[in-house]
Order: C-alpha cells, then sequence, then structure tokens
C-alpha cells in the first residue's frame, strides 16, 4: 500500500463519509500499467500509465453519494467523503468512529509470481518480435502485422463502514496481433490471449502460437464471400461462443437491472428460460483467468456462482448496494473502472460447462447454416433482452459441412427466445483465449467467456445476401 | 487557473528533458465534474469531483514513449519520465517520430466559445430538480410508463495545458453539458426501453427538459407492439443519431492511422468518387461552441477546416504529424493523444425535413437505434442490429425490432440519395438524418 495511507486515514475518511448514511466504503487503487506496440517490423511506442488515486462512497438507501481524489493528503481526502456524504445530508449527523482491524491480503487466484521490479523493456520488445516474425513467415499475402503487449499491476486497498479491510495485488497481462492479408480480397485477424498472470504465460502460449492464428484469421478472410441474411441454424463453436451468454443472459442477470425491475429476467428466478440443455456459471474464482478476482471491487471474496442450471434461472449476479437492498448477499460481482468511477454488478468469467455430444456430430446435422468460430463482441439491451454478437470468423455450412468462409456479420436474436433453441450442446467446454472487455455505463472491465459447441435451431443471420 | 496548469505541464517537460529526453510535450487536465441521476422520486446518485492528469510524451534516441499519470506529487515525476525515456529509447528509431516543425497562430479560445459561465453558475439543487422533473414527465407522458432506466445529468469544467519543448505553450477551458433520460415502457408481458439525451457546451444552448422527456418517452411507447420484418432488400433512413454513428464508422476509415496498416476500406483512394453527389463531408475544429471544437490539437497543432469528401470525391485523410510525414502530408490538426480523433467531424446537410425525406419514401426502413460494434473496416463490411419502423407509402406503419441491416460502407456512401436539414452539434461526430438507397435487412 502507498505509503500516504494507513488505517488510521481510511477510518478518517469512512467517518466522515458515513454521516446520517447507511454505509460507506473506500478504495483505494494504484495501477501501472506498461505497453509496447510493433508496426512496420519494428517497435513503434511505449507507453507507462500510473493510475493512483482513492474513490469514497457514501449509501443511503437506495441513495449513492460519491467522489474522488488523486491527491492522497489527508485533507483533500476528508473533504472528498464530506462531498459524498451529502447525498445523506442531515445536519444533525455528526462524523462518527469507525474502527478498521489491520488489513488482511486476499487469498489470490492469481497465476504466477509478481516481480518486486519492473518488467526490462527488452522482454517486451522480444515477446512482439517473436510474433512479428512468426505472422509474417506465415503466408506472403500478409500485408500488415500490429502486434501490443500490456503488463499490468493493480494493488487496491478496499476498507469499508462495516469493518472491512482487504487488499489485493492483481496482475494482468495481455499480447494481441492484428493482421491485414490482401488475396482475393483484403482479409483481417485479430488474436489476443493473456490473463490474470505475469508475462511468463507467454513461454507456453507463444507469441508465435497467438501471431500465426491471427495470420491465419486474416488469409482465411481474404477468400470471405457476403454472409448470407435470413433465419437459419447456426453452430457456435468452442470457447469465444461464450459471448453469446455473456449477452443473451449475463448481463440480464446484473443485480441493479433486476433490483429496479428493468430487465427481462427481473423477478423470474425458478423460471424456465432456456432448454433444459443450457447451464451457465460465472465465477471469480478461477486461476489466472482475465475475470476473475481474489475479492471484488468492494472487498467481497470472488465466488463460483450458478446462474442458470439446466434451462432454469438460478441467480442474479450482485454487488453490496443491490445485495442489500434485496435482501441477499453479494455474489462478489462488485467491480469498477478505477477510483474514478461507482461499482457496479458485473460478470467475471462466464461459461457453460460441456454437454454429451461431439462437435463433428453437431455440425453433421446442419443441412444449410453458419459456423461462427470466433466472435468480435456483442451488445445487448437488457429490457426487452434483443443481442447482438458479432462474427469474426466464420463458415457456411452446408450438407453437414464447413464450406465457404463468410464476412463478418452480426447475429441478432432475444436472449430467452435463442436459449431455448439450444437443440444440441458439445463435450468440448472451454473458455476462449481471446482478451475479452466488458462495457457497461461507461465502464470497461476484463472479462473471461467460455462455452462448448453449441446448436441455436435458428438465428436471424445478418448479411448481405438474400437467399 | 490556466497559468499554474500550464507550468506543471512545464515542469513536466522540464522533468522529461532532465532524464535525457531529446524533446517533450506534456498536456495537463483538470476535470471539474458533476454528475446526477434520479429514478422515479429519488436521486439515487450523486458524484462531484475533481480529476487531474498529466500525459507527457517523451522523444530519445529518434523513438518515442508516452506517460499518463494521475500521480502528480512533484517527487515522484522524476523517476515516472526518467522510465517513460528509457522506454522511448527501447522503441526503434523512426524518421516520422518527433514534435510538429512548427506552430502556427492558433484561434483564440473566446472566439470558439468552448467556455459558458452559465455551467459552474447553475446550482446543483436546479439540476437535481431537473433529473427528478424528467423522471416525472416520462411517467406523465403515458400510463405503460412506471419504470426507467434512470434520468441523468452531467455538466464538467474541463482546462487544458499543453506545453512542449519547442515553446509551445497553450491552454483553456471548455465545458460541457448532457441530459438523458431512459423510460421503459409496459407492453404486455414484454418491457420496451429507449434512450435520449442531448449534449452541449452551455445551459443555454441545452434542450428543455420537456423535450427530451416527450421524444424519449414517445420512442419507448412507439416500440410497444414491435413485430420482425420479413429479409428483402429496401431503402433505409437513418435518424440523426444513428447516421452519426454511421459517420463514426466512416471517420475510423479516414485515420491515417488505420490507413497506414491497411485497416481501411479507403487505402489508394484518394480523388476517387466513391460518395454520392449528396455527400459532402467536414472536420471542423473552429465551429462556435462545437463540442469537438479546440484551438489546438493534442501536438499543438492549430485546428481548422479540412473538407475531407466533396460531393462524393474524396479528398483527404485525417492526420497527426506522425501519420502526415509517414504518408506524405501535413497533419489536419487531428491529433488526439496516441491516436487520431475528429474535431466536429460532419456530413453536410441537405435542404428536405426528416418528414419530407420519410413522405418521399414508398416502402423502407426507418432506424431509431443500431445494437453492435464490429464494422470490419479493412473491406467496410457493415452489418448492425437495429429497431425502427416500417415505411409504407411515404408513412411510419409500425415499428419494427430484432431484424439487422447490412452493406459494406463505400456502397452505403455511394448510395446515399436524401439527407435531411436536421443536423446539429450535439456530438463531435453527427449526422442529418439520411436516406441510403437500398440495404440488406435480415429478419423472418
Amino acid at each position: 500500500m502507498d505509503e500516504r495511507i494507513d488505517g488510521a486515514l481510511f477510518s478518517r475518511i469512512l467517518g466522515a463519509a458515513l454521516g446520517a448514511g447507511d454505509y460507506a466504503d473506500a478504495f483505494y487503487e494504484r495501477r501501472v500499467s506498461r505497453s509496447f506496440r510493433f508496426q512496420d517490423g519494428k517497435v513503434h511506442d511505449a507507453g507507462v500509465t500510473v493510475i493512483t488515486g482513492i474513490g469514497i462512497r457514501a449509501i443511503s438507501g437506495e441513495q449513492a453519494g460519491y467522489a474522488h481524489s488523486d491527491d492522497l493528503s489527508p485533507q483533500a481526502l476528508v473533504r472528498a467523503a464530506g462531498v459524498a456524504a451529502l447525498i445523506a445530508r442531515d445536519p444533525t449527523a455528526r462524523v462518527r468512529t469507525v474502527a478498521l482491524p489491520a488489513p488482511s491480503a486476499a487469498q489470490s487466484v492469481y497465476e504466477g509470481t509478481i516481480a518486486a521490479e519492473p518488467t526490462e523493456a527488452a522482454r517486451f520488445v522480444d515477446l512482439l518480435a517473436r510474433a512479428d516474425v512468426a505472422a509474417r513467415a506465415f503466408d506472403p499475402r500478409l500485408n500488415s502485422v500490429n502486434a501490443f503487449v500490456l503488463e499490468e499491476i493493480q494493488e487496491v486497498a478496499i476498507a469499508t463502514s462495516d469493518g472491512r479491510f482487504v487488499t489485493d495485488r492483481r496482475p494482468l497481462v495481455a499480447l494481441g496481433v492484428q493482421c491485414v492479408a490482401i488475396g482475393a480480397t483484403r482479409g483481417q485477424g485479430y488474436t489476443g490471449d493473456g490473463g490474470r498472470t505475469t508475462l511468463a504465460y507467454f513461454d507456453s502460449r507463444t507469441p508465435e502460437s497467438i501471431a500465426r492464428e491471427a495470420a491465419r484469421v486474416a488469409i482465411v478472410n481474404t477468400e470471405a464471400i457476403e454472409a448470407p441474411a435470413g433465419d437459419m441454424p447456426v453452430v457456435v463453436g468452442p470457447g469465444s461462443g461464450g459471448v453469446l451468454l455473456h449477452e443473451a443472459v449475463g448481463h440480464g442477470l446484473e443485480g441493479d437491472f433486476n433490483r429496479q425491475g428493468t430487465s427481462l429476467y427481473s423477478g423470474r428466478i425458478g423460471e424456465r428460460v432456456a432448454s433444459d440443455l443450457v447451464t451457465i456459471y460465472d465465477d471469480g474464482n478461477l486461476v489466472g483467468e482475465r475475470g476473475s478476482l481474489a475479492v471484488d471491487d468492494e472487498g467481497t471474496p470472488g465466488q463460483h456462482k450458478v446462474l442458470v442450471e439446466r434451462g432454469v434461472l438460478r441467480g442474479y449476479m450482485h454487488d453490496h448496494m443491490n445485495a442489500r437492498l434485496m435482501g441477499t448477499p453479494s455474489t462478489g460481482s462488485g467491480r469498477r473502472q478505477s477510483f474514478r468511477v461507482m461499482p457496479q454488478p458485473r460478470m467475471c468469467n462466464t461459461y457453460m460447462p460441456g454437454g454429451e455430444s461431439t462437435h463433428d456430430e453437431i455440425v453433421a446435422s446442419v443441412q444449410r447454416g453458419v459456423y461462427a468460430t470466433s466472435f468480435a463482441g456483442g451488445q445487448v439491451e437488457i429490457s426487452k433482452g434483443d443481442f447482438v454478437f458479432m462474427l469474426a470468423e466464420g463458415y457456411l455450412i452446408e450438407d453437414g459441412m464447413l464450406t465457404r468462409p463468410i464476412r463478418g456479420a452480426t447475429l441478432i436474436g432475444n436472449g430467452p427466445d435463442v436459449m431455448t433453441r439450444v437443440v444440441a450442446v458439445g463435450n468440448d467446454s472451454r473458455l476462449a483465449s481471446g482478451s475479452y472487455t466488458c462495457g457497461k455505463g461507461g465502464q470497461y472491465v476484463p472479462v473471461g467467456v467460455g462455452m462448448p459447441t453449441v446448436k441455436i435451431e435458428r438465428v436471424t443471420v445478418g448479411g448481405s445476401a438474400v437467399a | 487557473m490556466l497559468e499554474d496548469a500550464l507550468q506543471r505541464s512545464e515542469r513536466a517537460v522540464e522533468a522529461a528533458l532532465r532524464a535525457g529526453a531529446s524533446d517533450a510535450e506534456a498536456t495537463h487536465a483538470i476535470v471539474e465534474r458533476f454528475s446526477t441521476e434520479a429514478r422515479d422520486q429519488t436521486i439515487v446518485k450523486l458524484e462531484q469531483s475533481i480529476g487531474r492528469s498529466l500525459s507527457v510524451r517523451v522523444f530519445a534516441n529518434g523513438g518515442q514513449a508516452t506517460l499518463t499519470t494521475t500521480d502528480l506529487a512533484p517527487e515522484r515525476l522524476d523517476e515516472l519520465a526518467a522510465e517513460a525515456v528509457a522506454a522511448a529509447r527501447s522503441v526503434a528509431a523512426d524518421p516520422f517520430s518527433g514534435l510538429p516543425d512548427a506552430f502556427a497562430p492558433t484561434a483564440d479560445s473566446n472566439a470558439l466559445a468552448l467556455y459558458a459561465d452559465d455551467v459552474p453558475a447553475r446550482p446543483a439543487k436546479e439540476k437535481l430538480a431537473a433529473v427528478l422533473e424528467l423522471e416525472h414527465l416520462i411517467r406523465k407522458h403515458d400510463p405503460r410508463i412506471q419504470n426507467s432506466g434512470g434520468s441523468r445529468l452531467v455538466d464538467a469544467i474541463t482546462t487544458t495545458a499543453l506545453a512542449n519543448s519547442r515553446g509551445f505553450r497553450g491552454a483553456y477551458r471548455s465545458t460541457s453539458v448532457s441530459v438523458g433520460t431512459n423510460p421503459i415502457a409496459l407492453d404486455g408481458e414484454e418491457k420496451r426501453n429507449a434512450a435520449y439525451g442531448f449534449a452541449a457546451r452551455s445551459w443555454a444552448a441545452m434542450d428543455s427538459v420537456e423535450e427530451i422527456a416527450r421524444i424519449a418517452a414517445e420512442r419507448a411507447v412507439g416500440m410497444c407492439g414491435a413485430r420482425k420484418p420479413p429479409t428483402e432488400r429496401l431503402p433505409v433512413i437513418f435518424e440523426r443519431d444513428v447516421a452519426g454513428s454511421v459517420l463514426a464508422d466512416v471517420f475510423s476509415s479516414l485515420s491515417a492511422a488505420n490507413v497506414a496498416i491497411g485497416n481501411s476500406f479507403l487505402v489508394d483512394r484518394i480523388g476517387a468518387e466513391i460518395g454520392s453527389e449528396l455527400v459532402t463531408i467536414l472536420d471542423d475544429g473552429l465551429r462556435p461552441a462545437g463540442l469537438g471544437s479546440s484551438p489546438f490539437d493534442a501536438e499543438g497543432v492549430a485546428t481548422r477546416v479540412t473538407t475531407v469528401f466533396e460531393r462524393g470525391v474524396l479528398k483527404t485523410f485525417l492526420y497527426d504529424t506522425y501519420y502526415g510525414r509517414k504518408l506524405g502530408a501535413a497533419s489536419t490538426g487531428n491529433g488526439a493523444g496516441g491516436g487520431i480523433g475528429p474535431n466536429n467531424f460532419y456530413l453536410a446537410p441537405g435542404t428536405l425535413s426528416l418528414e419530407a425525406l420519410i413522405a418521399q419514401t414508398e416502402r423502407g426502413i426507418f432506424v431509431l437505434d443500431t445494437i453492435g460494434f464490429a464494422t470490419e473496416h479493412v473491406t467496410g463490411t457493415y452489418s448492425r442490429g437495429a429497431r425502427g419502423f416500417y415505411i409504407e407509402n411515404g408513412a411510419l406503419a409500425y415499428p419494427i425490432e430484432e431484424f439487422t441491416i447490412a452493406s459494406d460502407l463505400a456502397a452505403m456512401l455511394g448510395a446515399i440519395d436524401g439527407v435531411a436539414s436536421d443536423l446539429r452539434f450535439d456530438g463531435a461526430i453527427v449526422a442529418p438524418s439520411f436516406r441510403i438507397a437500398e440495404m440488406t435487412v435480415s429478419g423472418n
């Protein structure tokens, strides 16, 4: 923890923030990121980012007051605490005393050992140079290779007015390669990987393997034809297909939307929302995964949550505030982009466990449809439940075989409708290697997704080729 | 205030030079932000803070690195500057790297009307009353509206101060305000939401809460009974807010940073007639009170007016100093801190009202909202989820949802056959409503 911050100062901040309210918390963060970018066969630029400050929140019923400060002087922090307390303004309230225990370090769910010294630039440069060489060697049609690598350490200390005081030290690495190839048409491929681990991760998941994957997709896409338009069967390949769960179900189960009754899943615990082949978990404890957290940004330990079990809705994901208002415990889902913003209920790693079918028999069962290998992302509107997911690599299925690659297209459906049309689930569940980032209310946090091969009887494919 | 901020930037430049940088540039930004949200009769969020940050670009051995920090303690600055310089030394020497060669005089920030006194002057009490009023008005509009995703108001006063080792120094203050609401209408078992808001530099230029509440509520109620349309090729009218999002995709492909790596459908197309006669697109950094206006960009380059498309012909990409040098052009004043950003980037308005544009469309789709974001810039392949209205006989016939619209950006620009007069500058990338003669609508 920063030498400018200690338990006594946290107690003072919380006392000033609590005022006449029910609850207060303070979130200290020091995040240091180092990144390098490669372009045109050489190191293009480097970046060092330091995010340090404290966010202070006061809660009174369903009201929350917030202030943050990058000035860590006691005067500035107590002033910010007073601003947060305005939400529960009561002239008779006095500054209350909040007692805190000694800080305890959260039980790590991260991989690797964080080095005491900053990683040397040469290490980053070597990873990128290897990626660049491997991508260029893949195929002469590659026209442009761009790569980046990032290493980040986020140290947090979270103190709450009910006496919790925890610290956590979170590593995060990512390496991404983007390729453009020129063949019959221009083709683009992007592959990223990483997690809550150290750069040693790329000893086994090599930059060469990531680069070759991006190059392969770029080459495939030079042959891509216009995607079809209309309703058809869609087979979603293992791994990044988890984007589907994140959008079609996950967001709609976040506690804020359900407390407010704005989600289509509000008040539907125990009801059928998917076919009985569908089980969905969200897990903050998977070691080293991108969406994992030893404790969330409110100090609650990460958890394994059953969201949907054999098609039946089992639970929501909660942060502290929405859990308390709904009379249930937090599920360790309170997350925030930085100290400048309040936490919200968010997903961690959202995935579906494996089923019975094999990948090949699922593909073989489709006469004419689309096979989605990977996704560029997705989005959902949580009240009606319509969601999209966007193809990054996909193929036509004709007579049970993958035939021609198709260009990027958006697929659209309604959450429960689509999940009810899941008619086969593969035995090949895995987490996506990708480096997905989830946006909500302007805040971006790293997440993981995973899924086995899944067949959906019918989805609207948004290509431009009308049959 | 401006002088203090400039001095902080200058101290950062000095720290970088002390650490061995051959050149350096620093931007200090201070944002005083107020934000509140109401749901029904309760203020549920109230946030007030001052956020400060420093961004320093250092050059050493022909390479560059960027330091961004919220830790402004002077004793840390030397250490961070040294790390940035060490990082720059590990970057390959690049002949295109470096500060701009010369600095032309910049526009007077007062003339740009970036700062409005009515922003700091407006009492918090009034702002809280405004979001509560929005919540009241959307519910009063229609009995089907009994819930909402909240009504929000944000205002900010920003101080920006840029100094570099070539003697450029410039600072200005700006204000911005935004107000929006998210009514949810009950439609039997289903919930129909809408999001609508407005943004400006001053409270004086802001729409009334009555207007914002009315449009938002009409849109939520208007979606009740929506159906899924059939799959077919049809004319598509983009309402101005979504028209702006199409223009944002065009901007991305015009960014020289994307063009340089081949990630743009516009590579090698300068001088080509891509758009229809109606497509004139400008980037204007000097528009008074524009949300994208500023006297100079992130590198201290004076902003200007750049014609990007003229009657369909692609005239130029948009450059910062580095990509300008790389592609053989001058910076267009679009440097944006590590990338290329828009000033006020917009499609020139036409003469028709939106109503007239709809009236002259026999059959088609009117899009009010899109969902999704992945455009394949390398080919321009465009596909989005959408909702809006089906047009029959020149009138909005019924609401539609859960469909996609697809084409590619070059074909879309070429097929723009109607542009409305309803342009307004409530963001950095904006457009009037326009019609594309044909796109693929994918539904049932």
